[in-house]
């Protein structure tokens, strides 16, 4: 089974899917909006390298690696074998699918040319994924099956980046035990995209929704290329707490002519104009307690706001996963007692 | 970093020319109080902005009563868990002081089990403890200043001034007592705030707005400004020196007169304090009224009467608005915290209290052992009226027991007349700090009201270079420019002009009738909670203290700019 749709995803989907796309699913399961759309899995994977032979040259390549923190060494390797995923003969079988789907999911949503977005979603333990966030490939704004079937590729090369290389090579992974599966979601059209955590990233506080948000699409807040307006809501009572507008001077946008979303400048009308308002963001925090009762521990999510979305409808979730790196900082709300505060405050060395 | 500041020009085990103590001077709960000794180096010792004039013989009575009985019986009564209360040494006549502190771990448990069964219900019951204790001083002030010392034979005096003594030891045992719960309340209240993440700079105004006795008498001293204004008599302040301010206007007769008699009602009720702190050589107003006769005399050079209603809406207003806005970035977990925290500092507020006491304590406890002093003076013959102040307790109970003639003393009070004016020269010059300087000071006692921070420390260390730029604890926000006046005592308040910025060690509650006139207020010393910073916040100008040194890097004249929500001095040049 080499294409799925999200929808025929279950529990036990996992690994096929990957843990991006087996997250989405799940949250699609539990009512939340989700963009539709089907995942080229990790069996079409690992048909693609059984059937083109290049995981022999993979493995020899891997092996000749001394040190994991050769960084040169890394890059060649992970260049060349970037240049086998993008040229390697691709099984027609895989690429009928792809089209067949992509054809589907255009009729669905009623579209000639549905751009959409091609997100990797690896396997693996959650930490290591963790680990490794932002590194695997995303492509925004692909439209054509033509154009997916080259953004799968590249998204699959991804799974072989001079870190991804490194990480596994220090721990001496193999890399068929982390296979790739790759998710084709329809692109939402953004109006405002951003992060939200259930847990304060910085102080640990659980109390509160923290999220982070600008226009357009969320590819320049995920890279750190926008500093995005930040908003703290009250977990209880959903009042905000905080509300800082920043300059927000580079957009993810999408370009018509090249047919992606691509990074530039944000025109200055918008710059200092904030990108949410109180309603959206109480739909962003609804969201993300929904998503973190689920699960159980504190999360993060990437949230997009569908520009023809009405008020009163749920916010758009891209991806939700477990905050894996801030739980250690987990931290009690502090409450009032006259002798613990002359403990801590007054009378502690400090 | 420890640097040392040498004390060997200050060691000595004579007290004062011609007297060094016998073993049974006074009693002391945990450490006394003496003269700086070698050894003493290795600890560290800061000069106390409380005393800038230096302290007479009689005077140094407060190192023996406030601070090595009163502060050290509360620490142990309480207890503080890592301290026993301050001890004191004296450098010619200038107090040095520091915390002790416990340093068995053993013993900081045993004694916070202690203070966590006695702090909690201190604070519960604050009000009512306090309106006992003020009961008792305010009764035992009546019993003193209605005493009658004239008819009564030099070894009748003997009596009543042990009284005296007695109850000026009391009430430091009260003012101790109930200063370092308030501190203690407040101090941790102020850690959950920044736990909070909320402004420091905000958390000061959250106690303010609450009136006091000094602020009730501050009102008052406008009140008889406006009728003297009425009474059309202005003239005569404008053209009197303080000092012959109360001969002229009763010379002038008249509408003159008829504004004494009010001055005097006023007096009656205001006029027991004295221009400093704990310091029985200063008289009170009611025994010499220059001080608020100067004090309203620049109230009339101003154009309006200074607004104490507005002042106070504006203190409420600036209170309830930084309550709110700090209350809107809590979650709901956070704002239970924080209203507990607030209603537990407000029901026992030192900010309210600190200068509620003063108007009790601080301004007023030396009184009687003044006017018992005074009346041994005058049965023994002495030249001048507080010629008694220079001398110490064993030689005034051996004066009135006949042990000794005044005549024996007469050549020990010149003396020591002219040594307390040596060193009160020297009070500018004298080193901030003394011993074994620590890289920082966590105890936040001193930091808070002594201003013992990082700012303080950094100022000390640049002392003797050309800055422009000086920088302290933002204690109250607003920013302005004018001139500077710097100040080393209360002795010239009223010289300050309006609209000039007051550059000044530190303020004690006899400084507050300048509030209403000045720009703002920089401070060598001092933290959020010293005096300088909750008067300003009342009165609602600019305040940065604890900068170190600005009494020595500005000089009266220079144009300054005051930004008191940065804490940052600029000395325009």
């Amino acid at each position: 089974m080499t294409v799925r749709w999200l929808e025929a995803l279950d529990a036990e989907s996992l690994p096929l899917a990957g843990s991006k796309m087996n997250r989405l699913a799940e949250l699609a399961r539990l009512g939340l909006a989700v963009p539709p759309g089907f995942v080229v899995t990790t069996a079409a994977y690992r048909a693609f390298l059984d059937a083109s032979g290049i995981e022999r040259e993979i493995d020899a390549r891997i092996a000749a690696l001394n040190d994991p923190r050769d960084v040169d060494a890394l890059t060649a390797c992970s260049v060349r074998i970037a240049e086998r995923f993008e040229c390697a003969p691709l099984d027609d079988a895989l690429t009928c699918a792809i089209e067949t789907a992509y054809d589907e999911l255009c009729d669905r949503r009623a579209a000639l040319a549905l751009p959409v977005a091609v997100r990797s979603s690896a396997t693996g333990e959650d930490a290591a994924a963790a680990s490794f966030a932002g590194q695997f490939e995303t492509y925004l704004g692909i439209t054509g099956a033509a154009e997916i079937v080259s953004a799968v590729r590249r998204c699959w090369a991804s799974l072989f980046t001079p870190r991804a290389l490194g990480y596994r090579k220090a721990r001496e992974l193999a890399h068929r035990d982390s296979p790739m599966a790759v998710g084709v979601l329809e692109l939402v059209n953004a109006q405002a995209s951003g992060v939200a955590f259930s847990i304060h990233p910085v102080s640990g506080k659980r109390d509160r929704i923290v999220v982070e948000s600008s226009w357009g699409w969320g590819e320049a807040i995920v890279q750190g290329l926008v500093t995005p307006d930040h908003f703290e809501i009250d977990k209880g009572d959903e009042r905000i707490l905080q509300r800082e507008i920043r300059a927000k001077t580079v957009v993810s946008m999408f370009d018509y002519r090249r047919g992606r979303v691509v990074e530039c400048a944000m025109p200055v009308r918008l710059r200092e104009r904030a990108s949410l308002d109180a309603e959206q963001l109480t739909a962003i925090a609804t969201a993300v307690k929904q998503i973190e009762t689920h699960y159980g521990y504190p999360v993060d999510v990437e949230w997009v706001l569908d520009r023809h979305r009405r008020a009163g409808e749920p916010i758009t979730i891209v991806q939700a996963r477990p905050e894996t790196v801030q739980v250690a900082t987990d931290r009690p709300a502090p409450t009032w007692d006259i002798l613990s505060a002359a403990n801590r405050y007054v009378f502690a060395k400090r | 970093m420890s640097d040392v500041a040498p004390l060997d020009d200050y060691v000595t085990d004579e007290w004062y020319p011609g007297f060094k103590p016998n073993f049974e001077q006074a009693a002391w709960a945990i450490e006394p109080f003496r003269t700086f000794n070698k050894e003493d180096e290795s600890r560290f010792w800061f000069l106390d902005f409380h005393w800038p004039r230096g302290m007479t013989p009689l005077g140094l009575i407060w190192c023996e009563d406030g601070y090595t009985w009163g502060s050290q019986l509360a620490a142990e009564t309480l207890p503080l868990p890592p301290g026993y209360g301050v001890a004191c040494r004296i450098a010619g006549t200038h107090i040095y002081g520091n915390g002790i502190d416990v340093h068995s771990a053993h013993e900081i448990a045993q004694r916070g089990a202690r203070m966590a069964r006695n702090l909690p219900p201190i604070l519960q019951r604050f009000p009512e403890l306090w309106a006992e204790r003020a009961e008792e001083l305010k009764s035992a002030l009546h019993y003193f200043e209605n005493f009658d010392y004239r008819q009564r034979s030099l070894a009748g005096l003997w009596q009543p001034l042990f009284e005296a003594r007695r109850f000026f030891k009391r009430s430091f045992e009260i003012h101790f007592e109930l200063m370092y719960p308030l501190l203690v309340n407040y101090i941790g209240f102020r850690g959950l705030c920044q736990e909070l993440g909320i402004d420091p700079a905000e958390i000061g105004k959250f106690c303010q707005g609450y009136d006091n006795k000094i602020l009730e008498t501050d009102r008052e001293l406008w009140k008889v400004t406006a009728e003297a204004r009425r009474l059309g008599i202005s003239d005569i302040f404008a053209a009197n020196e303080p000092e012959n301010l109360k001969t002229a206007l009763q010379a002038a007769g008249g509408n003159a007169q008829r504004w004494l008699d009010r001055f005097d009602e006023f007096l009656g009720v205001y006029g027991y304090r004295t221009e400093g702190a704990c310091d029985v050589y200063l008289p009170a107003w009611i025994e010499d009224p220059t001080p608020p006769l100067g004090t309203i005399r620049t109230f009339l050079q101003k154009s309006r009467d200074f607004d104490f209603a507005a002042a106070r809406r504006g203190a409420i207003d600036e209170r309830d608005t930084a309550v709110e806005v700090a209350r809107s970035k809590l979650s709901r977990a956070e704002l239970e915290a924080f209203n507990a925290g607030l209603d537990s500092v407000r029901h026992a507020n030192f900010a309210w209290w600190n200068d509620e006491h003063n108007f009790l304590i601080d301004l007023r406890s030396t009184l009687p052992l003044r006017r018992a002093a005074l009346a041994i003076g005058e049965a023994a013959g002495a030249e001048r009226k507080d010629d008694t102040c220079f001398l110490f307790w064993p030689e005034l109970r051996d004066l009135c027991a006949g042990k000794r003639t005044w005549h024996s003393f007469r050549g020990i009070v010149k003396d020591r007349r002219d040594y307390y004016a040596y060193w009160n020269a020297r009070r500018p010059q004298m080193p901030k700090v003394l011993g074994t300087i620590p890289a920082h000071v966590s105890d936040p006692v001193l930091i808070e009201i002594f201003g013992l921070h990082h700012h303080f420390f950094e100022g000390i260390r640049n002392a003797g270079k050309q800055v422009d730029t000086l920088v302290g604890v933002a204690a109250s926000s607003g920013l302005v420019r004018g001139r500077a006046r710097v100040l080393f005592t209360a002795d010239q308040l009223h010289r300050i002009e309006p609209g000039e910025i007051l550059i000044c060690e530190s303020t004690s509650p006899n400084w507050t009738p300048c509030f209403g006139k000045i720009a703002a207020c920089v401070c060598d010393g001092g933290g959020t909670l010293a005096h300088a910073s909750i008067v300003s916040r009342e009165y609602r100008i600019p305040c940065v203290v604890g900068v170190g040194t600005a009494t020595l890097m500005i000089k009266t004249g220079d144009t300054v700019e005051v930004d008191g929500g940065k804490g940052i001095v600029r000395v325009i040049r």
